[in-house]
């Protein structure tokens, strides 16, 4: 996922010092061996190196920048809180990502049982036979071009109705190009529930936005 | 045994291999429009990986700013300067507590001294006492002196006379 004004590869230790004039900064064991210590100055380069792809990760589940702003900072501040707690059985931006994920489904699940938001379920199991030959009706005419705005719009509108967990896993394998087993240690479920709901998700998203990309 | 949806999943991904991609795609055959719905589901991550970009962080700056303001420990207090430990409290308070000390070890030793000596004095008093005509302590001669006492021992009272010459024999302490 393309994201603006952060470098998608991280740089370590390992690069070559004389080859490059950047300064060189220490890898993410490192750095975290240094939060476990409590430096505070390590945690902030980590923040900056990651703060890029996790606000853009939630963005992509609240589709609101003030609100993935705020979750983005809950998410490093629990980090910082369990970072004692870390191990490094995965990778420090697995362990991340998983928390991140975490307080943005739970936030979502607030809202939806607060009513700030509504999932509409109804193309559901109850309506998407997994057998099924074709799938609803499109909103739009097929005939209808849509501008690239617009299909942003569509597929933000698309995404706000599925439920918090149908969102995580299109989205973590779709953009993140996670594998089922990794998006499976994130949710804490099996690979079979992340497999059945990523069939449902898929689903519900193709039937509110086939007339977009068999148009375009 | 995998569910239809785990493998249908599995095989829009291309993680359905050997024997079980075989027998899914026999299993499929009786569903001719399931190639377009894996077309579909393959359409459909296109799109979302094309137009899904997020907006670059805003406020970058700020963004660390906050979280270290809420990650740093509060500064530890400076240390207080080295006082002289004779402040003067300090020494009001001590100068009050050795004052009810002494107070505490008069009444507590001094005074039984002297109430025993007083009552020594008083004793000697009543024994010698001219008005009660018992004892005629009076004497022209200086050379005299009369030592008066308690033996506790004898549980009798002693009067010890020096410098007399003589005592007459009829003469008795009643």
């Amino acid at each position: 996922m393309p994201i603006e004004g952060e470098p998608l590869n991280v740089p370590t230790a390992h690069a070559d010092p004389i080859a490059s004039a950047e300064p060189v900064l220490p890898d993410d064991g490192e750095l975290v061996k240094r939060c476990q210590r409590g430096d505070t100055a390590a945690f902030n380069d980590l923040v900056t190196r990651y703060r890029g792809k996790v606000f853009a990760m939630i963005y992509n589940m609240v589709h609101n920048e003030q609100d993935a702003w705020d979750l983005a900072q809950d998410g490093f501040l629990k980090a910082w809180k369990s970072i004692a707690r870390f191990r490094g059985q995965s990778s420090f931006y697995t362990w991340l990502y998983r928390i991140m994920m975490n307080v943005t489904i739970d936030s979502l699940r607030r809202k939806q049982v607060g009513g700030e938001t509504e999932f509409d379920d109804s193309v559901g199991l109850t309506h998407i036979d997994p057998h099924a030959h074709t799938a609803p009706l499109p909103v739009a005419m097929p005939h209808e071009k849509l501008a690239g705005d617009e299909i942003r719009a569509r597929i933000d509108a698309a995404i706000a109705r599925l439920t918090p967990e149908h969102r995580a896993v299109i989205l973590m394998r779709e953009i993140d190009n996670l594998e089922y087993q990794e998006i499976a240690d994130t949710l804490d479920c099996s690979v079979g529930t992340v497999m059945s709901r990523l069939f449902y998700a898929r689903k519900k998203m193709q039937s509110m936005l086939r007339d977009v990309y068999e148009n375009l | 045994m995998k569910t239809f949806e785990e493998r249908f999943t599995a095989w829009v991904d291309g993680r359905l291999t050997g024997a079980e991609l075989a027998a899914f795609e026999r299993e499929l055959q009786s569903h001719p429009e399931a190639l377009a719905e894996k077309d579909s589901a393959l359409a459909l991550g296109n799109l979302l990986r094309a137009n899904l970009t997020a907006p670059p962080l805003p406020n970058p700056d700020f963004f660390n700013l906050r979280i270290l303001q809420q990650i740093q420990p509060p500064p530890s207090p400076a240390p207080a300067p080295r006082r002289f430990f004779w402040t003067l409290p300090r020494m009001a308070f001590s100068g009050l507590s050795l004052l009810l000390l002494a107070t505490l070890l008069y009444f507590a030793a001094v005074p039984n001294t002297r109430r025993e000596v007083r009552e020594n004095q008083q004793y000697v008093s009543n024994t010698l006492n001219p008005s009660s005509g018992d004892l005629n302590a009076q004497s022209d001669d200086p050379h005299i002196t009369a030592t008066a006492f308690h033996s506790k021992q004898d549980n009798a009272n002693v009067v010890w006379l020096d410098g007399l010459n003589y005592m007459p024999p009829d003469y008795k302490l009643k």
